[in-house]
Formats: structure tokens, C-alpha cells, sequence
């Protein structure tokens, strides 16, 4: 750390100078400093996804089956035209967008709930509420699906006991042997995960609300209801939107779950399965880079779409919300 | 230091790293013993590969590919031996010790050994399903177990007895291990010239694929599997067949030991145990022997490996007749080797000994073709939920595996 | 000050919170609790609490799978944390304090390596580490976790250095100190709570790896132990020890819980500063 120490003492001695028209020595040396003490982490960023996404591009083009080195053969976009002329990719694409738009929707819902929860809760309640929410945040996403699919799983669950009441469910429900179901139990095990994390999104976005301004609603008589709808939520826009936009392509990216709940068995597999399972499964490095790529692809046209149509500016001149 | 896996002892003897499939730590006992009979040769460590076989093969053949010197010795399901026997990623096995190790092994696992007609690796031990019952429930149904049983008259057993009848229904490896059980038992193929890989004829659009679809369909859409059949697999079939329900059920051996640790752990009743019988794999054709699953494990040897001879002297240090019986005995898994199943420890052990032997000698290997789980993956997403298999249901896995073999279509 | 109709229902809420939050947790402890007779009682309770499968997985016979995928984990989870908070720490300094161009490129560069799909990486990465010997080591897995835990940890780091009052440092100076009492007795004691956060978090995510730990390793040399727990094995390779696995669970479920008991202010302020800001 001690080059830490030395860089941070020599750096913040001089006081910046602004509004000159031309770059002084001390400008030009801050310039330098500043690409200094960057420059390592922004290399090394770049590396590790630049490199691989680019070695992606070109594997793509090739049909390549790492058991048979002798076979590699220049497709150029073949292996594209099989993936997209595909049902199989356009099912899993399907499921995907489905978890997305279920688990981000009912997040938004539950986190804005428990949000609201911490917000007004009194100081007492307040730590032990933020702990026990941070426990789903902190879990391996594995043992959450252990414990998700332990707990239904038509063997060693409970669930089926519990909820026997219930017109469908009966001990010989088996609820990882059709999509329905099984969907179900993964996008519940997502949710309870994520949560969390849009929760306190949005209580950071509920603390910037002004009081005076639901105060003020509430003397000219509006309902808890009206303040919410027409005062807070308004004000938290920002929040909201960044809340989703991030939850969102972290949703489309989903594994996990799948790969130990029913490894996409049964009409439950995700794009991330379906590219796991072509190059690291089959060993088809050609056919799975091509699906690595579309869904890079997929994941930067849900970034840009939202930020262009909400506005959200993610960025926000280095680090502000709006 | 810690940051690179260990680069084998610069001092003392060469370390050869031999890669194992879960096991009950009887691969490790083998490991020691052979490294103490090597008079300081070699020192044999061993580290373990994933539960399920096709994870086993994913794991194997990148480093393989990749041209891993540290793939000494390697437990190779036999099913995989051709796709990692076929860009030359296994070591030939030198003459004298094909030799040494063959020359009493049972002739499906010999087969399961085998590429292009040569020996590509050791067979190790030697698995096949046995038809397991539980005797009570037979007497019930009024079944005479002497005899050879076909699959229809389980069916109709198990329907009248309102009793489950365990098999494997889960979207895995043990599909493909039924399905072409059923077909092989029916005198078909799933495959016939697997060494053209690519061009491999699909011959599982037959009466025999016929058969074999009407009866998981039956099994399935009858509800016959149990309500978790489309889930289930080898471990969840053995604690439904320990259940009240259970009655007769397709399953490997361990079923046997495993069930006996599981009185010893409290889990289940002395009687359960005492009721379980045993018989050889269900007929489809009444007159015709049934061909059981075959299963196991081979040697081989890494191309890449830096100490060959070495390794091929400890493998065949770890197949030689008396570890095969010891590793029976102690792990329960069966031997490929006709002379380790007159050894006296295993016929103390496990009374079916014979049973399973005489199952050897007619199993029927899983298709050998380098495209193996193309062909795997495709029949377990064809022919699961058993409940929606038809009479369509070869054909369409037909169609697909040709599609998914000229790389036109997507697994 | 409160009534009591609102200390009833505070209670409950709480209690609502409570249960969402810990349950599946709790699921998961109990069924770690069970003997093999009772795994499959679809009970949520065990009948009777056995420590057996505890004993399996730190003395028994997956030990050897679980123990050094727990040295593992723990190893590349704390070089990989320590790795990202200090260049993170040199690059949000930077962005926060000095005046250069591309600020905002690296910011965007963070935000996009973020959304990187892993499973992108991983392929290509695989071909590379084989190629170059990294596969299967610490190191190969250390790299990606980086791709993980940089991004986060510049946001975060940038926020929380943008609200510290530098202007403190120099009022220190002007009141005699040295650069290094400057920096010893305002600049850290300052920045590092942010830092302290950023690295918990960090670890959090490091952690929580799947996708780098199954495709980048093939044994215990590097494995962690989420990737482990899809290898616990019975006695033979058709059984499936859900005892073995649910206790290992719980072991890994240990720190987070230590971390998240000790550090819930600092974890929740961390989290929100990185993402929404002002």
C-alpha cells in the first residue's frame, strides 16, 4: 500500500488550478498522475472482457469441436444462422426474457414494500430489518438453490406437505418435471435473492424524496395511497430506473438456479445454460461462441434500449444518479 | 506455492495422478496399495472427477485436449472411450499388457474397450442393472421370479398390485441406459457403424424402438414410475423401491449396499432388506434373453502423459483379478474379470455375484460412436417426461440426431 | 410515544421481514441437521439434531473434496477482494480528486464490464488459460474475479470518495502537520470505512462465483466450493448426499453471516452509494 501512500500525499497537496485556458505543468502532471493511479484497473477491465469477447468473435466463425482438432473448419457465419434459425434458441431466449420481466416486476414490487418497511420503520426495528435483509444478499446463489430446490424437490421436501391444501399441490406434486412449476420455484429463489438489493436501491431513492413535499400532501388530505402514486414515487423516478435497468440484465445473465435446480431440464433452460452447455458441455467451441456472442449482444441492446428510453443516465458524470 | 497446482515431486519417485470417479474411497485403497507394490517406481495420487458420467467426460476431455501431461490414469466411463479414442487423446496400451490384463475379461466389457476393433483402454470393474423385486410384492402379483419376466408382465404386476415400478425417467444418462436397454433387449440398435462419427446410421427408428417406446410410454402414462418418475433417478428409484409402494425396479448393484448401510444408519427396516430379491435385467420379447445395460469403468492412459510406462504399470498393478474382488467386496463394485467373481470375499459379500456375472456376459454396450453425447442427450430430451413418449417417438429422435450431427441443429 | 396498536404492528412486520428474509436459510440449516433416515421425511423439522453430516464433510469421507475447496474459496475470494479494493482505491482516488480526461470512460468501461455476460467469458478464457497454463490454478481464477469485483468497487469507491472533505488535509497542513500526519490522522481514518465496505462487498461477490469456479477448474487444486458442492458424492456415484451438501452450505453461509451481523450500516450505505448517487 505504500505507493498508495506516496501517490495520494503528492497528489492532493496542490489544490487544482481551474478555468485556465491552457494545460500549466501541474494540469499535464495531474493528467499523468490521474492515468497513473487509473490506468491499472481500466487495463485490466478491458483485458479480461475485451480479450475474451474478441476470441469469441473469431471462434465463432469457425466449426470447432475441441474433440475433434482435426475437423476445425472456417464457417464465417454459419454457426449464427444455426443458432438463429434454431427453435431451441428461440425458446430459451423465451424463458429467459420471461424470468427477466416476472423476477424484475415482482422485485420492484416487494423491494419498493420493504423498502418503504425500512424507511419508516422506528430506529429499533430499523438495524435488525437491514440485517436480516442483507442475509438473501449475501448467500452464495448455489446454496440458495440447494435450499430452494431441497425444500420442493418431491424427495426430501417439505413444501408438497405444507401446501397439500391447495387444489394442485399433493405429495405427489413434482414440481421440476414441467416448465410451469419449475419456472416457479427458480424465479421465487431469484427473487428472494435479489430483493434485497432493489430494496435498498430504493430506499436511498425514498431518502432523497423531500418530506416537506408528502407532509404537504398529506395536510391537504391525500391517502397514504395518493402520497405514494403521486408524491414519492414521482420524486424517486430515478432510483426506480436505475433499479430495474440493473436488476434486469443481471436477471438475463441467470444460471445459477437453473444449472442446479433442473439444469435446464424441461423447458427451463436460459440463454447462459444453453452457451454453457454448447461449448463447455459439448465441448463445440464454435457453435457455443456464437451463442456467447448473441447473448452479449442481447445483453448490450437491453442497456441501450434502456437507457435510451428511460433516460437513465448510469454514468452520471462520474457517480451522481441523475 | 499455492498459486500453481503441485508440478509432482522433483525428489523421489514420479508422482502419477490418477483420475477417479466417486467412489466409496476404494480407488484411493487401490492407489496406495499399487504405489506400495511399485518398490518405490512411482507414487500413485488420485483426484476426483464429478459425480455424473457426462461431467466426468466435460472434465477429461479438456484437459486432455489441452494436452494435460498430468493425465496419467484415467476412470473412463465407456461410453466416452471413442470420442477421446478417436483424435488420439488415450496412449495405446502396449501389447504385453493388453495381454497381461485381458485375457479373462467378460466379453461385454472387452467390447466397451474397445475402438475402431483395438483395445484403447483397461477395463477396471464392470457394472450392469440387475431386475430387482421385492419378494413379497412378487408373491402378491403371483409372479414365478424362477423364470425369466418380461417388461409387460411387470406392467401388469405392478398396475394390479397399485405398487410402483422403479425405473430411471429423469432427463439424464440413466434415459439413454434404459432406452437402449429396451432396444438392444428387443434386438435392435440405437446405432449401427458408430465409427463413420458424423455419418453414424441412426437405426432407432425400428420395431424394436417401437417396443421400447411403447413401454416407457406405458410406465409413464400410467403413472406406474411413481409421481417423481420425470425426476427421477438411480438414488431416488432405490428409496422408492425401499418405500411402501415398491415393488420391482431396474437398478445398478449399489442398490445392495447402499440399502444395507442404510439399516446399519437407521434409515430403514431389517425386513425391507430381507424382502429384496434379485434376477436378471426384464425381457422385452418373451423368448428372447434380455441384453442388460452395461456399465463400469476402463483405464486409460493420457497421450500427453510424461510416464507412460509407468502408468501402464500401474494400471495394470490396479486391475489384476485379486484388486478387482477386493474392490467388489469393499465398494461393491462388480469385477470385469471372470476370475475375480470366484474369488470367496465377493461371494460372501454380495450373493447375487453370480447373477450379475451371468448379466455381463449378455449386456449390451451403450452406442460406440465419438458423438456418444450428442446421441445421449438427444434420446434423454426425446424420450422424457416418459409420459409423452409415443409411437412417433424414435422417429422424431432419429430426425433430430441427424440433424444435431450434421450441425444444423442445436442440442 | 408509541401506541401500542403501533408496537403490535411493528412487531409483525418485523416478524414478516424476519421470516422472508431467514426461512430458506433455516430450511437449509434443518435439512443440515438431519440423519440420512431423515432426509427424505418431507418434514421441515428433523426429528432428532445429528451433527453426522458435519462430521462427513470436515472428517469424514468428503472431506477431501470439501475442505480444500474451502481453502480455496477462501484463498481466492481474499486475493481477488484485496487485488480489486487496492487498484479500485488508486482509480476512484483519481476519478474523485484529479482533473484528466477519460473519467468518464472509465466509469462506463466499469458499468459495461459489469454487464458482461460471464458465460461469454468463460469459453474464450477457458482456450486461453490452457493454452498459457493458467487453468486449474488460483490465478486463473483470481484474473475473472476481477472482472467481477473491479467494476463495483470503482463505483463505490468513487462515490464515497466524492463526499469526503478533502479540504480537511490541507486545513491539517496549514495547521502544521506533515504530508504523513496529513494523511495518517485525516485521509484515512476518512477513506477508510469506504474502503473497509467496498472490500466486503467485493468479497461478497467473489464469493458467490459459480460459472469461473466449474469452467475454469477440473480439480481441488483450484476448485471453490460452490463448484464443489455439484461434486458431493454418496458411496457410490448414484447417490446424492443432500445431508453432506446442505452442511457444507451452511459452512459457507457462516462468513456471510458474521460479515453481514458485524457490517450491516457500512454494507447497506455501500451498496447504495455505488449505484444511486445524489
Amino acid at each position: 500500500m505504500s505507493s498508495t501512500v506516496d501517490s495520494r500525499a503528492r497528489a492532493s497537496a496542490p489544490e487544482k488550478p481551474r478555468g485556465r485556458g491552457h494545460l500549466s505543468d501541474r494540469a499535464r502532471s495531474e493528467r499523468k498522475l490521474g492515468w497513473l493511479l487509473a490506468g491499472p484497473a481500466f487495463v485490466i477491465m478491458l483485458l479480461v472482457t475485451l480479450y475474451p469477447i474478441v476470441q469469441a468473435l473469431w471462434d465463432s466463425l469457425f466449426s470447432f469441436r475441441l474433440t475433434a482438432p482435426g475437423d476445425r473448419e472456417f464457417v464465417f457465419l454459419g454457426n449464427y444462422a444455426t443458432v438463429l434459425s434454431d427453435i431451441v434458441f428461440w425458446r430459451d431466449l423465451g424463458v429467459t426474457m420471461l424470468i427477466t420481466v416476472v423476477t424484475v416486476a415482482v422485485e420492484l414490487v416487494l423491494g419498493l414494500a420493504l423498502a418503504l418497511v425500512m424507511h419508516s420503520a422506528i430506529k429499533s426495528t430499523r438495524g435488525l430489518l437491514r440485517t436480516a435483509i442483507l442475509v438473501p444478499y449475501g448467500i452464495i446463489t448455489v446454496v440458495s438453490a440447494f435450499a430452494w430446490f431441497y425444500a420442493f424437490d418431491i424427495t426430501t421436501g417439505y413444501v408438497n406437505n405444507w401446501f397439500s391444501w391447495l387444489p394442485v399441490i399433493g405429495p405427489d406434486f413434482n414440481w421440476f418435471a414441467s416448465a410451469g412449476p419449475a419456472l416457479t420455484v427458480i424465479m421465487a429463489s431469484e427473487i428472494w435473492k435479489t430483493t434485497p438489493f432493489i430494496s435498498l436501491l430504493l430506499l436511498s431513492g425514498l431518502a432523497q424524496v423531500p418530506g416537506e413535499l408528502s407532509e404537504a400532501a398529506r395536510v391537504d388530505g391525500a391517502s397514504s395511497w395518493q402520497r405514494l402514486t403521486r408524491v414519492i414515487l414521482p420524486n424517486m423516478k430515478a432510483a426506480i430506473m436505475v433499479a430495474v435497468v440493473f436488476r434486469a440484465l443481471d436477471a438475463f445473465r441467470i444460471f445459477d438456479n437453473v444449472f442446479i435446480m433442473t439444469q435446464g431440464q424441461y423447458g427451463t433452460e436460459t440463454l447462459s445454460l444453453l452457451a454453457y452447455r454448447t461449448s463447455i458441455g459439448r465441448l463445440e467451441i464454435g457453435l457455443g461462441s456464437a451463442i456467447s456472442v448473441i447473448l452479449f449482444i442481447c445483453v448490450m441492446i437491453i442497456a441501450l434500449v434502456a437507457i435510451k428510453i428511460f433516460k437513465v443516465d448510469l454514468t452520471g458524470g462520474s457517480g451522481k444518479g441523475r | 506455492m499455492l498459486l500453481t497446482g503441485c508440478s509432482g515431486g522433483e525428489s523421489g519417485p514420479p508422482t502419477l495422478t490418477w483420475y477417479i470417479n466417486p467412489d466409496d474411497g476404494g480407488q484411493d485403497v487401490l492407489a496406495q496399495q499399487c504405489s506400495d507394490a511399485s518398490g518405490g517406481k512411482y507414487k500413485i495420487q488420485t483426484s476426483l472427477l464429478p459425480r455424473d458420467a457426462a461431467s466426468q467426460r466435460e472434465q477429461l476431455a479438456r484437459r486432455l485436449a489441452a494436452g494435460d501431461t498430468s493425465m496419467d490414469i484415467m476412470s473412463l466411463d465407456p461410453p466416452y472411450v471413442p470420442e477421446l479414442a478417436e483424435p488420439g487423446f488415450l496412449a495405446k496400451p502396449p501389447h504385453d499388457v493388453v495381454q497381461a490384463t485381458t485375457q479373462d475379461t467378460l466379453e461385454g466389457p472387452l467390447e466397451g474397450a474397445k475402438w475402431n476393433g483395438e483395445i484403447v483402454a483397461i477395463p477396471f470393474w464392470a457394472n450392469t442393472q440387475l431386475l430387482w423385486y421385492r419378494e413379497s410384492a412378487a408373491k402378491a402379483a403371483g409372479l414365478d421370479m424362477a423364470e425369466p419376466v418380461t417388461w409387460d408382465q411387470l406392467i401388469k404386476a405392478a398396475k394390479s398390485q397399485d405398487k410402483y415400478l422403479g425405473v430411471q425417467g429423469v432427463r439424464g444418462e440413466a434415459m439413454s441406459v434404459w432406452v437402449n436397454g429396451l432396444v438392444e433387449s428387443a434386438g435392435g440398435q440405437v446405432v449401427s457403424d458408430g465409427q463413420d462419427g458424423q455419418d453414424a446410421k441412426i437405426t432407432l427408428d425400428s420395431d424394436a424402438g417401437k417396443k421400447a417406446a411403447e413401454i416407457i410410454g406405458t410406465i409413464g402414462k400410467e403413472g406406474l414410475g411413481g409421481p417423481g418418475l420425470a425426476t427421477q433417478d438411480e438414488n431416488a428409484s432405490m428409496i422408492q423401491f425401499q418405500g411402501d409402494k415398491g415393488s420391482f425396479m431396474v437398478n445398478w448393484p449399489f442398490i445392495y449396499s447402499a440399502s444395507k448401510a442404510a439399516v446399519e444408519e437407521g434409515a430403514l427396516d431389517q425386513s425391507v432388506v430381507d424382502d429384496i430379491r434379485w434376477t436378471t435385467w426384464p425381457r422385452v420379447d418373451a423368448d428372447t434373453p434380455s441384453a442388460p445395460p452395461l456399465g463400469g469403468i476402463n483405464l486409460g492412459v493420457g497421450a500427453a502423459s510424461e510416464h507412460q510406462d509407468l502408468a501402464w504399470d500401474a494400471v495394470q498393478c490396479i486391475v489384476s483379478p485379486e484388486h478387482q474382488a477386493q474392490y467388489f467386496a469393499t465398494n461393491g463394485n462388480p469385477p470385469a474379470s471372470a476370475k475375480a467373481f470366484d474369488d470367496p470375499a465377493v461371494k460372501k459379500a454380495y450373493p447375487m455375484a453370480d447373477t450379475i456375472r451371468k448379466s455381463l456376459d449378455n449386456a449390451a454396450p451403450r452406442p460406440q460412436t465419438p458423438y456418444y453425447n450428442e446421441i445421449s442427450t438427444a434420446i434423454q430430451q426425446h424420450w422424457t417426461p416418459p409420459g409423452d413418449v409415443t409411437e412417433d417417438t424414435p422417429r422424431e429422435t432419429t430426425e433430430f440426431i441427424q440433424e444435431v450431427l450434421k450441425g444444423d441443429a442445436l442440442l | 410515544m408509541l401506541s401500542t396498536k403501533q408496537k403490535i404492528g411493528w412487531t409483525v412486520v418485523s416478524i414478516l421481514v424476519l421470516v422472508y428474509a431467514l426461512f430458506p436459510v433455516l430450511s437449509i440449516l434443518m435439512m443440515s441437521f438431519k440423519s440420512p433416515a431423515d432426509l427424505n421425511s418431507g418434514k421441515f423439522l428433523p426429528t432428532s439434531f445429528v451433527s453426522d453430516n458435519y462430521q462427513q464433510i470436515f472428517v469424514g469421507d468428503a472431506k477431501d473434496l470439501f475442505l480444500p475447496a474451502l481453502r480455496n474459496s477462501i484463498g481466492i475470494s481474499l486475493i481477488a477482494t484485496f487485488i480489486a479494493v487496492v487498484l479500485a482505491t488508486l482509480c476512484a482516488y483519481a476519478i474523485a480528486r484529479l482533473d484528466f480526461p477519460g473519467k468518464k470512460i472509465i466509469l462506463t468501461t466499469a458499468l459495461m464490464v459489469s454487464m458482461f455476460p460471464v458465460i461469454s467469458i468463460v469459453t474464450p478464457l477457458f482456450n486461453l488459460w490452457r493454452q498459457v497454463g493458467l487453468y486449474d490454478t488460483w490465478l486463473g481464477l483470481i484474473i475473472p474475479y476481477l472482472s467481477l469485483t473491479l467494476p463495483i468497487s470503482i463505483w463505490t469507491l468513487a462515490a464515497f470518495f466524492q463526499q469526503i472533505p478533502w479540504d480537511l488535509e490541507r486545513a491539517a497542513q496549514v495547521d502544521g502537520a506533515t504530508t504523513w500526519q496529513a494523511f495518517r490522522k485525516v485521509i484515512v481514518p476518512l477513506t477508510l470505512p469506504g474502503v473497509f465496505t467496498t472490500a466486503i462487498i467485493a468479497f461478497f461477490i467473489a464469493w458467490n462465483d459459480f460459472v469461473y469456479g466449474i469452467g475454469l477448474t477440473s480439480t481441488s487444486a483450484a476448485r471453490p466450493v460452490p463448484a464443489a458442492l455439484a461434486f458431493f458424492t454418496g458411496a457410490s456415484q448414484f447417490e446424492e448426499p443432500a445431508g453432506a451438501i446442505s452442511a457444507a452450505a451452511i459452512i459457507v453461509t457462516i462468513p456471510v453471516v458474521l460479515l453481514v451481523l458485524a457490517f450491516q450500516r457500512q454494507i447497506v450505505s455501500g451498496l447504495t452509494q455505488g449505484a444511486v448517487k445524489g
